[in-house]
Formats: C-alpha cells, sequence, structure tokens
C-alpha cells in the first residue's frame, strides 16, 4: 500500500530532525469508498510558501485539512514541529514491523527457503512484501506494540495544543456570526488563557490598524463585504502568533474586485517571512510568491517544482493539460 | 347574589386571592425552573449526540439520551408526577417536597422535548463555525458553549417560546400530586360554593395573559438576538 515515491522523500530513519514543520508521510484519506488521497508525502519547512494547484476533487483541500486534522487520514502520520498528531502509522516504521509476527514468520520462511540470502536482504524483501501487500494485522504481538507505544507516548501531541500553532483561513471566511470582529479576534487567545482580554484587544486593535479596518473592529460579521471578512479572518489567525498559516481557497468564495486585497494581505504576510501553504486557483500569486508549487491530482502529488520551472516546463502531462485550461 | 357578587365574596372576603397568589407563584415557579432544567439537559444531550468522532464513552452517553428522551416523550407528564411522587420516592424511602417534585419532572420532560429541538438548532449551525473555532485551538465542548450553542439558541428562540407555553399550561396538572398551583385555587374557591361559572373563565384569562406575556418576551428575545444578523 506504500508507494515507491514516498521511500524517496522520507527518511524512515530520522522521523524526528526538526529542520521541517509539517510532515506528511504516506497520507490516504477515503471518503467511504471514494479514495481522495493515495499517499501523499511531502514536508514543508520553516520560511516556506508552499501553494498546491490542481483540478476540483483531486484532493488540494483534503490534503490542507488534513495537516490541522480538521479531516483525519485513515492511513499515514502527520508531524509538526516534531511532534506527530495522528495514530502511528505501523507501515512507515521498519522498527515497527520488525517486531510484529508476521514479519518474523515471514522472514523465518524466507531463510529456509532460501539460506544463500543475507539478513539485510531478507529483512528488505520481506518489509516490502509486508508494505506491497498490507499484511499487518491488528494484533502483531506484545512487541510490536510495545513499539508502537513508545513512538505514540514520546511524540504525540494534543491536536488543540498543535493548532494553537496553525492558523487556517477558510474559503468562506467562518467567522463567528455571534460575536463582533473584536470579540472573533480575541475569544481564542483569551479562552485558552494565553493573552489577558486587555492584552487581547490591544493587539486585536494593532492588527486591525494593519489592515485597514480598525473602525469595523464593534460590529457583526454580517455587515462586512466578503474583502473584509476575509482580512478579519486572517488577522484572528494571526491573533494566535501560528507558525504556519494555512488557506483553504481564500478568495474562492470573493468578488473579483476583492480578491486583490486579499491578496495583498497575503503577500505582504509571506513577506513578513511567515511559512504559509496555499490552496488556490490564484496563478499570479502562485508565480510570485510561491517558493514550491505541488500539482496534487487524483490523490497525488504528480508533480513538485519551483514556481519558474513549474510554469515554463511542467513535465506531467495532467498538469501540462490543466496549465494550458488555466493559463 | 349574583354569580360574580359570589365570586367577590370569596375571592376577597374569605381571602381566596392569597391561594391565587400561591398558586400564580408555584405555576410560574415550576414553568420556568422547569424549562431551565429541560435546556440543560437537552443541551448535554443534544451536544452528546452530535459528536462527530464518538468513543466508547460518548457512545453509551448518547445511547442514554437516547433513552431517556423515549421514555419521557412516551408517558404522559401526568403519569410520571404519580409515577415519580407515590412510586419511584416512596420505594427509595425519600420524602421530597411535592413542588420540588413537579418541578424536577417537568425539567426533566421537558429536557427530552428540548433536546430534539436543540439538536435541530445546533445542526442549522454552518459546519464552519465550529471548523473555525477547533482550527483556533479551542476544544470542542469550548466551541460548542462560545460559538455553536449561542447560534442555536437564537435559531431556536421561537421554538423554546412554544415549549415553554406548553409546559405553561402542562403545569396545570400539579395538583395531581398535591401541589397548589393557579388552577387547584381557583377550583378550591368555586367548589367552595358551588359557583363555577365565574372561577374558571377567570382562571382561563389567567392563562392567557401568562401566555400572552411570555409570547411579548419571546418576540423582545428574537428582535435583540437579531442584532448580529442586521444589516
Amino acid at each position: 500500500m506504500i508507494e515507491n515515491s514516498i521511500e524517496k522523500t522520507i527518511d524512515f530513519n530520522q522521523p524526528f530532525n526538526n529542520d521541517y514543520l509539517i510532515k506528511i508521510s504516506g497520507l490516504y484519506k477515503n471518503f467511504g469508498k471514494v479514495k481522495v488521497l493515495k499517499g501523499v508525502s511531502t514536508q514543508i519547512k520553516k520560511g516556506e510558501k508552499v501553494v498546491i494547484l490542481g483540478p476540483s476533487g483531486g484532493g488540494k483541500s483534503t490534503i490542507l485539512r488534513c495537516m490541522n486534522l480538521l479531516e483525519t487520514p485513515t492511513y499515514g502520520e502527520i508531524w509538526f514541529e516534531g511532534k506527530l498528531l495522528t495514530p502511528v502509522d505501523p507501515y512507515l516504521h521498519k522498527e515497527i514491523i520488525r517486531n510484529a509476527k508476521t514479519y518474523k514468520k515471514l522472514f523465518s520462511e524466507i531463510k529456509s527457503f532460501n539460506p544463500a540470502l543475507s539478513d539485510d536482504e531478507a529483512d528488505e524483501t520481506v518489509i516490502k512484501e509486508i508494505k506491497d501487500k498490507d499484511l499487518l494485522k491488528k494484533y502483531e504481538g506484545k512487541e510490536y506494540k510495545a513499539e508502537m507505544k513508545k513512538l505514540y507516548k514520546e511524540f504525540f501531541q494534543d491536536i488543540n495544543l498543535t493548532r494553537q500553532k496553525i492558523g487556517m483561513v477558510f474559503q468562506h471566511f467562518n467567522l463567528f456570526n455571534n460575536l463582533t470582529v473584536l470579540g472573533n479576534m480575541t475569544l481564542a487567545p483569551v479562552q485558552l488563557k494565553l493573552k489577558t482580554k486587555e492584552e487581547a484587544e490591544k493587539k486585536a486593535m494593532e492588527l486591525l490598524k494593519k489592515v485597514n479596518l480598525e473602525d469595523k473592529a464593534n460590529v457583526y460579521p454580517s455587515t462586512l463585504s466578503g474583502g473584509q471578512k476575509q482580512r478579519i479572518a486572517i488577522v484572528r489567525s494571526l491573533m494566535m502568533e501560528p507558525d504556519v498559516m494555512l488557506f483553504d481557497e481564500p478568495t474562492s468564495a470573493l468578488d473579483p474586485e476583492m480578491v486583490g486585497e486579499v491578496l495583498e494581505l497575503m503577500k505582504s504576510l509571506a513577506n513578513e517571512g511567515m511559512t504559509m501553504v496555499v490552496v488556490t486557483h490564484e496563478m499570479g500569486f502562485a508565480k510570485e510568491v510561491a517558493s514550491r508549487v505541488l500539482f496534487i491530482d487524483e490523490g497525488i502529488i504528480k508533480e513538485e517544482n519551483n514556481p519558474k520551472e513549474f510554469f515554463s516546463k511542467p513535465k506531467d502531462p495532467r498538469l501540462k493539460e490543466f496549465l494550458s485550461k488555466v493559463l | 347574589m349574583t354569580n360574580i357578587e359570589i365570586f367577590k365574596e370569596s375571592f376577597i372576603k374569605y381571602e381566596g386571592y392569597k391561594d391565587v397568589l400561591e398558586g400564580l407563584k408555584a405555576t410560574i415557579i415550576i414553568a420556568v425552573l422547569g424549562l431551565f432544567i429541560g435546556i440543560i439537559i437537552g443541551t448535554i444531550i443534544a451536544t452528546v449526540k452530535i459528536i462527530p468522532k464518538k468513543n466508547g464513552i460518548t457512545n453509551v452517553l448518547s445511547k442514554i439520551g437516547d433513552f431517556y428522551v423515549w421514555i419521557f416523550r412516551g408517558t404522559p407528564i401526568v403519569v410520571q408526577l404519580l409515577l415519580f411522587y407515590y412510586v419511584f420516592l416512596p420505594l427509595m424511602h425519600v420524602r421530597i417536597p411535592s413542588m420540588i417534585v413537579a418541578t424536577c419532572v417537568f425539567g426533566l420532560n421537558s429536557g427530552a422535548y428540548v433536546s430534539e429541538i436543540m439538536r435541530s438548532g445546533i445542526q442549522s449551525v454552518d459546519i464552519g463555525q465550529l471548523e473555525g473555532s477547533r482550527a483556533l485551538g479551542l476544544p470542542f465542548t469550548k466551541s460548542m458553549i462560545k460559538v455553536i450553542i449561542p447560534q442555536a439558541i437564537k435559531n431556536i428562540i421561537p421554538t423554546l417560546g412554544n415549549e415553554f407555553i406548553t409546559l405553561l399550561k402542562d403545569t396545570s396538572v400539579v395538583s395531581f400530586i398535591a401541589v397548589m398551583d393557579i388552577t387547584k385555587a381557583f377550583q378550591s374557591i368555586a367548589g367552595g360554593n358551588y359557583e363555577y361559572i365565574v372561577p374558571y373563565c377567570v382562571l382561563a384569562l389567567f392563562y392567557l395573559t401568562l401566555v400572552s406575556l411570555v409570547t411579548l418576551l419571546v418576540k423582545l428575545a428574537e428582535r435583540r438576538l437579531k442584532q448580529s444578523d442586521r444589516k
């Protein structure tokens, strides 16, 4: 079940190094019988601006929503700042597979059939077979379980804690309709006891001033235009001082004349060094701001490159077709 | 003496008004506290029922909620009053004033109805509101209390008002377990001198006035809560 391409991008022996913010390994997501993601692996480094492009229904938003666990992955692991957000996926860890009963059985079988085989070679063959044929069962013995638990205990972090550091901006803004703009911005930091009410309000006013909306502090979201709502939604996320911002088609629900103001704000964020992952249809934004562009189609990363190469020398045939349609 | 004079005499001279005032107090207390208890129980049940990813505990809680709603919607309130006051409490050797029993039974009963009302209210709130709140790191319960339930309540204020009116009128059966409510008060005035016309008409007027007041309050509340919708 694990695609070979993962092996190239993920170093299994060092899953815990800290030079990335987000690491996705072997991500699969099924909605019922529909397979939306079929093995996505990528890493997002600090300061990177990753733009995710692709046709609708290809799984772009699902990847983004898996990063802060708004969707629970079916298989695979998500890591954030060296912390594990999902349950341990045994297929991603050789040391876990080696402790499984199935592995031990297959290993001794293969050795008795073929005594000339070295241990390393046998090990490799068995692990490959187990991964390819999805052979691990629910119960694989005590040692296997202990190995899983050890990893989980050491690296698992509660998602609510992690989400404080991952800002997210939605297509439909999702401002709280029952609260004023100021209430929207101060709710999370105050409730989570990260700031006092006064501190939060002061910070909120500073941010509102930055986006020229300080006169809207005490109005309800229903009185705002789409562009204003989205700018508020962005600064609402910034209240939490996130380490990375996820944008899920932030301009798709906006009138054309309002797209500009939101993109401007995103660009200024990018210039300030914010790590960003953006799902969008704005090719101009991708060309100008992105440090890396991913093309997602049919649930996998079909192409991944810097924007210059991505747009001028696309290799994947589906990407060529996609670009010819949208450019 | 005319009917009205007879009523006046027993109402004022023989201090029938004292019973009526006491009864009015009981009726209002049972209805208001009953609804209050009902909203708390109903909100908890509705919240448990809509938890997206259920685990063992929440699954059991959800089943208990279903059972509770089944029992309290499936039996008449009078039967519930009689069972609690004359069967369950004596069986447990507990003595509680009938007024408190009535309030609790009405609370439990309305909890069953409010849970369904609240569930539809919560489901009418856009899922994006919950996602927005969870994405900021707020836990599920906090998101519900601060973001979802306030919006849900706004959506269900008219229905909740309806529930309160029904509850208010249903309290007229509490005399089954010897609570002096407003119906009981007028019954004793009427029974005192076998003159029924005026007391029962006045009783009806009392209920009508109460219900009209509630209707007015609901309208005011609706208008106030609409604030955040106004363009």
